[in-house]
């Protein structure tokens, strides 16, 4: 039931970006809005068709998600934490990447996820130096892309 | 036409231009190979080097090469870790990447090779035999063909979403809307940038891309923690792969027809040919409840139109002048620089630059195929590494190759936003390959729209050729429907009579 009630969020969430873009761009001048109010029409009608066939969904019993031709499965949580353990990384490596600069968050995340889960010295050791060999040889060596100032750089004195 | 045949071929296996190609073909299996970075972005830093060349041989060979094999190489991440390594390769993964979880990663790859040799070598040959014939046609096209053509694709990749045809075609719909994110440049006006000033330049794709497909088959992988492949083997099936290809012959012909059409097609890239060539495959191949489990024929009609799509692409480049994609683009400036005139001298006074850039796409998809079987076995073994050595590295491509597309942090901010919806959609049975492709098409969808209004007012609907591509459009989007119930309905049938 909870999957379903999950289902027919997401679904009005859809719905409401359909609906939303339609208000956004009602002020606009046909040549910005001419593809948004047809597309958008469509788009709202088959959210609600879309709508009601979870609700049906729902009520009747607990569906297996249909796998989609162009899709491959879908996810299901697994374990005790079910997906929060990797989001909990990402996010965490998003985090860091602002705070301390991506040519130092990217080479660490990749030691320490490798050395937490159980990895071997040599591994951890060789995929950092991957990591950060790729880093510096092609982004900041070869093409020398414009790291952008950590967080930490404007916090801590110079 | 014979002696510049022959001149063209031995132009291009000059041992200074051989050893050009060589460097091409191996720079565009790297980028192919390395998610994020793209054929066209390669591309662009090649040419201030290549415009200071003098050779206008050096210059095909060099480029051509490049541009020829991007789409070869990337199969390796689609299939191995479900990251396309360009965006020519994406569908590549709803097959590729299962087959790998199968234990059968070698034949996924070898298949993937051979019809990626095959398909190249094809569109190589279309692309010279084609030019005095399709010319006429693409001249008679207008911006309402182009339009309902952008519509059909988005439709029929929407509608074939299996089970789900109305998220499907919904989740077209919200590709398209993304794709208009940004200032319009026609009419001056921000369009869902809420005065943030990152939005004005629109969404990146390679940000969807990678959020939609990347992010959450990591959040597969680390939530299994163990490795890519369940099965515990690099799979036997290497010549079974090669075999494959042949023995679904007509379907990659008839998937490299597609990819030389789109390649022909101005503006539709690689992104669009081969959702368009597996939607052919879904739509039209006999016993099709294996696809997106691991069906071999999936992978084929992928990279086999891939591939093609460069000598279709080359088609208006050369004759024309019009460039079919961003990298035939940037491949036409960099001709033009160094005395290239494509147009009708291509046909005549320049005819062997044109044999050229044939022999150049033949051979060099056939050094790109011969590297990638090689390397085939070793590189196939990070399917058997465990979760915790794959998933640190793939999290940091993804960031970086998120981080190159506009080399500023609203960049993650963006992935991680997409990479949320591609976990939802995935999680709720929403397929996320018709969003892909509204944004690809989206603007044009769009430009093609709008000229076709102001230039037509609604008259446009009644040109014949337009009739016809909506009777096409209107056949495709039922006839999936159609043969669904008729199938479920024989199915009860049965039931019913055991």
């Amino acid at each position: 039931m909870v999957y379903g009630i999950e289902r027919i969020l997401f679904t009005s969430f859809v719905g409401l970006v359909m609906l939303g873009a339609l208000f956004v761009a009602k002020d606009w001048p046909i040549r910005a809005s001419i593809i948004i109010f047809l597309l958008g029409g469509v788009g709202v009608v088959l959210a609600l068709i879309q709508l009601i066939i979870d609700f049906k969904a729902a009520r009747v019993k607990e569906a297996k998600v249909q796998r989609p031709t162009f899709e491959v499965e879908a996810l299901q949580h697994q374990g005790r934490w079910g997906s929060l353990e990797i989001w909990a990384w990402l996010w965490g490596l998003f985090f860091a990447v602002h705070l301390i600069g991506m040519p130092i968050a990217l080479p660490l995340f990749v030691f320490l996820y490798v050395k937490l889960y159980g990895g071997r010295w040599a591994t951890a050791l060789i995929l950092t130096a991957g990591t950060w060999g790729f880093l510096y040889g092609i982004y900041d060596h070869l093409l020398h892309v414009p790291w952008p100032k950590p967080w930490l750089a404007f916090l801590l004195p110079s | 036409m014979f002696e510049a045949a022959i001149e063209g071929l031995v132009g291009v296996l000059q041992p200074e231009a051989f050893a050009f190609m060589c460097l091409g073909v191996l720079i565009g299996s790297l980028v192919g190979f390395l998610p994020g970075i793209g054929g066209p972005s390669t591309l662009a830093i090649m040419l201030p080097f290549v415009m200071t060349m003098k050779d206008p041989l050096l210059v095909i060979a060099l480029l051509v090469g490049m541009d020829a094999v991007g789409n070869t190489a990337s199969a390796f991440t689609s299939i191995l870790i479900s990251v396309p390594g360009s965006s020519g390769s994406q569908a590549t993964i709803l097959d590729g990447h299962p087959m790998a979880k199968n234990g059968e990663a070698a034949r996924a790859l070898s298949a993937s090779f051979v019809a990626s040799l095959l398909g190249g070598i094809f569109g190589a040959l279309v692309l010279f035999a084609s030019l005095p014939m399709l010319r006429p046609l693409v001249l008679s096209f207008s911006s309402p063909e182009f339009f309902i053509l952008t519509l059909w694709g988005v439709s029929m990749v929407g509608i074939l979403s299996g089970n789900a045809p109305i998220k499907g075609l919904l989740a077209g719909i919200l590709g398209v809307f993304i794709s208009t994110i940004g200032l319009d440049m026609k009419s001056g006006i921000e369009r869902f940038s809420f005065n943030f000033s990152y939005f004005w330049e629109g969404i990146d794709l390679v940000l969807v891309a990678l959020g939609m497909f990347a992010i959450p088959e990591v959040i597969d992988l680390a939530g299994r923690k163990g490795t890519i492949a369940k099965a515990e083997e690099f799979g036997s099936g290497y010549v079974q792969g090669i075999l494959d290809c042949f023995r679904h012959w007509w379907l990659l012909l008839r998937t490299s027809i597609i990819g030389v059409w789109v390649g022909f097609l101005p503006g539709l890239g690689s992104s669009v040919a081969d959702w368009f060539a597996y939607a052919h495959a879904v739509q039209t191949e006999k016993n099709r409840e294996n696809f997106g489990k691991g069906d071999v024929r999936g992978v084929i009609a992928s990279e086999g139109c891939n591939n093609a799509k460069e000598g279709g692409d080359y088609i208006p480049t050369l004759a024309f002048g019009i460039p079919g994609g961003t990298s035939s683009a940037l491949v036409l400036t960099a001709f033009i620089a160094v005395g290239i005139k494509p147009g009708p001298d291509m046909l005549t006074s320049q005819l062997n630059l044109t044999f050229a850039v044939i022999w150049t796409l033949v051979i060099a998809n056939i050094i790109a195929t011969a590297i990638c079987m090689i390397f085939a076995k070793p590189i196939a073994k990070v399917c058997f590494m465990p979760f915790y050595a794959i998933v640190p590295p793939v999290v940091a491509f993804v960031f970086i190759g998120a981080f190159a597309a506009n080399f500023h942090t609203y960049d993650l901010t963006a992935l991680m936003i997409f990479s949320s919806l591609g976990f939802f959609m995935r999680r709720y049975g929403w397929p996320r390959a018709p969003l892909v492709l509204g944004m690809v098409l989206g603007d044009k969808m769009e430009l093609y729209l709008w000229l076709s209004y102001t230039r037509y007012g609604l008259e446009w609907l009644a040109r014949p050729m337009v009739i016809v591509l909506i009777l096409l459009l209107i056949a495709s989007i039922v006839y999936p429907i159609v043969t669904a119930r008729r199938n479920k309905r024989d199915a009860e049938t049965t039931l019913a009579e055991a």
